[in-house]
């Protein structure tokens, strides 16, 4: 049987609510990604996808339905459990790497841990089993100004990965990359998922979006329709997705 | 149209310009407050100090001018890095960079000019406010002083206005030769670059060895005379330099290695704090000496008005001697509280030019009189005089008592007879009434009066009788010495503490992106508040802890000169006061970065 790692039932977000002109972000939104599982959403700008993802990430609540992240319900956590919730359970790829550039390698890859504030014997070891995942042992020491793009999108990787967080959050990670950097963090994505962690992306760039293994499109604040990869060559699914936008944008 | 684009991109960052603006009129009225005394001659030369401030004032204005420049510049850059990425786009669209220039260039003036203006009406309200509470809590009157003073309004207005004609030429040259993409794009670049262990370690050493140099030059003072400024001067503005840019950065490094460091935000609240240090050296070190300079004006210029009260004490015991004392001034004297007074019966033969005092009365209750003991340290010792101490002259006791004698007779010979003798001088008996106030400070208006009358009595205008009079005389030199002092001690320190906060707000813009993450991977709110409170102290706390070492080594050159005695007492209370001054502008700092930089959670509902 596989787990459920993120559930969500009848979301709705209002913004404004009291005022006179309310707006619904999200109008009733169900789904649920499975344990391992690489999640793509798709939408138009205005579509609701980054207020679901905000919600889904514990960044903002949603006005009624409920959310289930690990089997947690997140909906009614205070901001300070919303904050530790995150740094324990959720990963994050940011645009730009955001990376701290007065930090080490291994100092930005610590940091959701030393939030925790975990020994420091189990930070070096969680540090080195990240960087060993990612292939960047070797560049610990260095400060993000001595790497190269791709480098510092691995230890951005590894950061996200440090505390083994039961899913990690992809916000147009690659909005402001260039092809080759772009692909590259793909990669990396594609690499750790096949070690068996959850991923949702968020995006409207169907490139980035042929890497996921299923893709759910949303338009207006409701899920329209859902694509699987299967078993499908990459090169396959990214002509569907862009057949998909195309009729599905109409 | 452009213009009008640019007008709207202000408003739409109004909070950002509000902090930008107030800033300027601050810094505006700081000027103008130090060139309402500078530029005043008739209140400079004529005031007891005389020609002396003046050569303090040139100094102060030029250390103020450069002050101004500094903090326009960074103001200025607060300005452009909002504006960068609005001329960016106007660029891409195809905006001329010639129409860019002269937009960039009007703006700056403009907004100069306007918070130039604003500024001055707010130094001219401050300079008022400000002299009237010091000339009351000092108790002394500033003649030829007035708040409002034309050629200070024209230093001020021609000084900025040329700061930000030469800003906004220079962001005109920026800009044109910034491509557009890298103005969209600028900010999110940083240049940290990790520095050298070797290097730091010879610049510590270096700035340590320059440091304590310069401090030991001032304390010998007395055989270096006018080098130990000169030396001193040179090797605590570079030591000052070195110990920011490299034994702080180092202090972190050590803090950073140390076990703490993995605790929470503290690797990123120290690693922020050691980039910032070095990223703001020259006005890290800059704040650190001008607050030791404006702390060491007050602690001087309070130091000696605090010496004023002793150096009438040992003038004499008795504040004030009234010869057959007025109703009027009697009721004066009754509401002196806290007072010891004597009365001795007198009687004068004028044409053999003697005085005649009463023996019994002289040693019932015997005259007391002050005399130095250590003139240099103004120790002095009250004793009592002995009849035989009249006999002299020369002595102490009868000195002090023929100055206590009305002006026309202080020159007459003193006889102590005894009773039945002073009964038998064929002369009018006066009572020579002597007050001794405990607080002079506290009856200074009833001892002010009294001695106005008395000069009208006598038709002299320099009175000597009693302290009171060496104590108003004091008390005009020191007193403005303390006015200047304590003002331009607080203008500094305003100056110098805006200068810091707008280099450091000017950061948010950069922060804001490394706090929104830090919120995102699972941060606490009051994790985040304490990391800022943590750096924006550091950056606080640093140049004041060095300005306050080097006033208190500074300070040396007086006590060694013998200028100032209890120096370091007066240094203690100054310093408190201005700890706290400083410190409002530190929570303010704090409060505008917090609300900057904090992402705002969403979830009270």
């Amino acid at each position: 049987m596989t787990t459920k790692i993120v559930e969500t039932e009848d979301l709705h977000k209002t913004y404004d609510k009291n005022s006179a002109k309310p707006y619904e972000a999200l109008k009733g939104i169900s789904l649920s990604v499975n344990q391992g599982e690489f999640v793509g959403i798709m939408g138009a700008s205005g579509s609701g996808k980054t207020t679901l993802l905000n919600i889904l990430a514990t960044l903002d609540q949603p006005t009624s339905g409920s959310v289930k992240i690990d089997g947690q319900d997140v909906t009614n956590l205070s901001a300070n459990q919303m904050a530790d919730f995150r740094s324990k359970k959720l990963g994050f790829i940011f645009q730009d790497f955001n990376l701290l550039e007065t930090l080490t390698a291994q100092e930005n890859i610590a940091l959701p841990l030393s939030l925790q504030n975990a020994k420091q014997s189990a930070i070096n070891t969680a540090v080195k089993t990240a960087a060993g995942k990612l292939g960047i042992e070797e560049l610990l020491g260095k400060y993000p100004t001595q790497l190269s793009g791709g480098q510092k999108q691995r230890v951005a990787a590894a950061r996200a990965l440090v505390a083994n967080p039961s899913i990690i959050f992809g916000d147009e990670p690659t909005g402001a990359l260039d092809s080759t950097n772009a692909r590259e963090l793909l990669d990396t994505l594609t690499n750790i998922n096949q070690q068996g962690v959850s991923i949702l992306l968020v995006t409207h760039d169907p490139f980035s979006a042929s890497f996921c293994k299923r893709i759910l499109f949303i338009k207006d604040g409701r899920i329209g329709d859902e694509i699987d990869a299967g078993n499908k060559p990459r090169n396959e699914f990214y002509q569907e997705i862009l057949e998909k936008l195309g009729t599905f944008e109409q | 149209m452009l213009f009008k684009i640019s007008l709207s991109g202000v408003k739409a960052r109004w909070k950002d310009y509000l902090v930008l603006f107030s800033g300027m009129m601050i810094t505006t009225a700081i000027f103008y407050m130090f060139e309402a005394i500078s530029t005043n001659d008739k209140f400079t030369t004529n005031s007891p100090v005389g020609q002396n401030a003046k050569v303090v004032f040139i100094f102060g204005s030029i250390l103020l001018a450069i002050i101004t420049l500094v903090y326009v510049f960074y103001a200025n850059n607060f300005l452009m890095s909002m504006r960068k990425h609005d001329y960016g786009l106007f660029m891409m669209l195809g905006a001329k960079s010639g129409v860019i220039s002269k937009l960039i260039i009007l703006e700056t003036i403009v907004i100069g000019l306007v918070s130039t203006l604003v500024g001055i009406v707010f130094g001219i309200g401050v300079t008022q406010i400000l002299s009237d509470f010091l000339g009351n809590a000092l108790h002394i009157s500033l003649t030829n002083f007035s708040a409002f003073y034309m050629p200070a309004v024209w230093t001020t207005i021609i000084m900025f206005l040329v700061l930000f004609v030469i800003a906004g030429f220079l962001n005109a040259r920026t800009f044109v030769k910034t491509s557009a993409l890298q103005l969209l794009r600028s900010g999110q670049q940083s240049d940290w670059k990790q520095p050298k262990t070797s290097h730091l370690m010879i610049q510590a050493i270096l700035g340590i060895v320059l440091l304590a140099g310069g401090y030991y030059a001032l304390y010998d003072i007395m055989r270096l005379k006018i080098m130990a400024i000169a030396i001193g001067l040179v090797t605590i503005v570079l030591g000052t330099y070195f110990v920011f840019n490299s034994f702080f950065v180092m202090l972190l490094e050590w803090l950073q290695r140390s076990k703490m460091s993995s605790k929470g935000l503290n690797s990123f609240t120290l690693a922020q704090l050691k980039f910032r240090i070095r990223d703001y050296t020259k006005i890290l070190s800059v704040v650190s000496l001008l607050f030791a300079l404006a702390l060491g004006a007050i602690t001087v210029g309070v130091g000696f008005q605090n010496m004023v009260p002793k150096l009438a004490e040992g003038n004499g015991y008795y504040s004030v001697a009234l010869t057959n004392p007025t109703a009027k001034q009697g009721s004066l004297i009754g509401q002196i509280k806290g007072k010891s007074t004597v009365t001795y019966q007198q009687k004068v033969d004028s044409q053999t030019k003697h005085v005649y005092y009463r023996a019994d009365q002289l040693k019932q209750q015997p005259m007391k009189y002050a005399h130095f003991t250590n003139q240099a340290q103004l120790k002095s010792k009250v004793s009592n005089a002995s009849l035989k101490d009249f006999k002299d002259v020369n002595s102490d006791p009868y000195q002090a008592l023929s100055s206590l004698q009305a002006p026309t007779i202080q020159s007459y010979k003193i006889q102590v007879v005894s009773a039945q003798t002073f009964s038998q001088i064929n002369a009018k008996t006066n009572a020579l009434f002597l007050v001794r106030a405990h607080d002079m400070d506290a009856a200074s208006p009833q001892l002010t009066k009294i001695t106005e009358l008395q000069q009208k009595q006598y038709h002299v205008k320099d009175l000597q009788m009693g302290s009171f009079t060496m104590y108003q005389l004091l008390k005009g030199v020191f007193g403005s010495l303390e006015f200047m002092g304590i003002f331009l001690g607080i203008a500094f320190l305003a100056m110098l503490a805006s200068c810091l906060m707008f280099k450091i707000l000017s950061g948010t813009a950069s922060d804001k992106i490394r706090f929104d993450m830090l919120n995102k991977i699972g941060t606490r709110r009051s994790v985040l508040s304490h990391s800022i409170l943590a750096q924006i102290l550091g950056l606080f706390a640093l140049p004041a802890v060095l300005g306050i070492i080097d006033v208190a080594f500074g300070l040396q050159m007086f006590v060694q000169g013998h200028l100032l005695t209890s120096a370091y007492q007066t240094f203690g209370i100054t310093t408190i006061g201005f700890v706290i001054l400083y410190l409002i502008y530190f929570v303010v700092t704090v409060l505008i970065y917090s609300k900057i930089v904090v992402p705002k959670t969403k979830v009270e509902r």
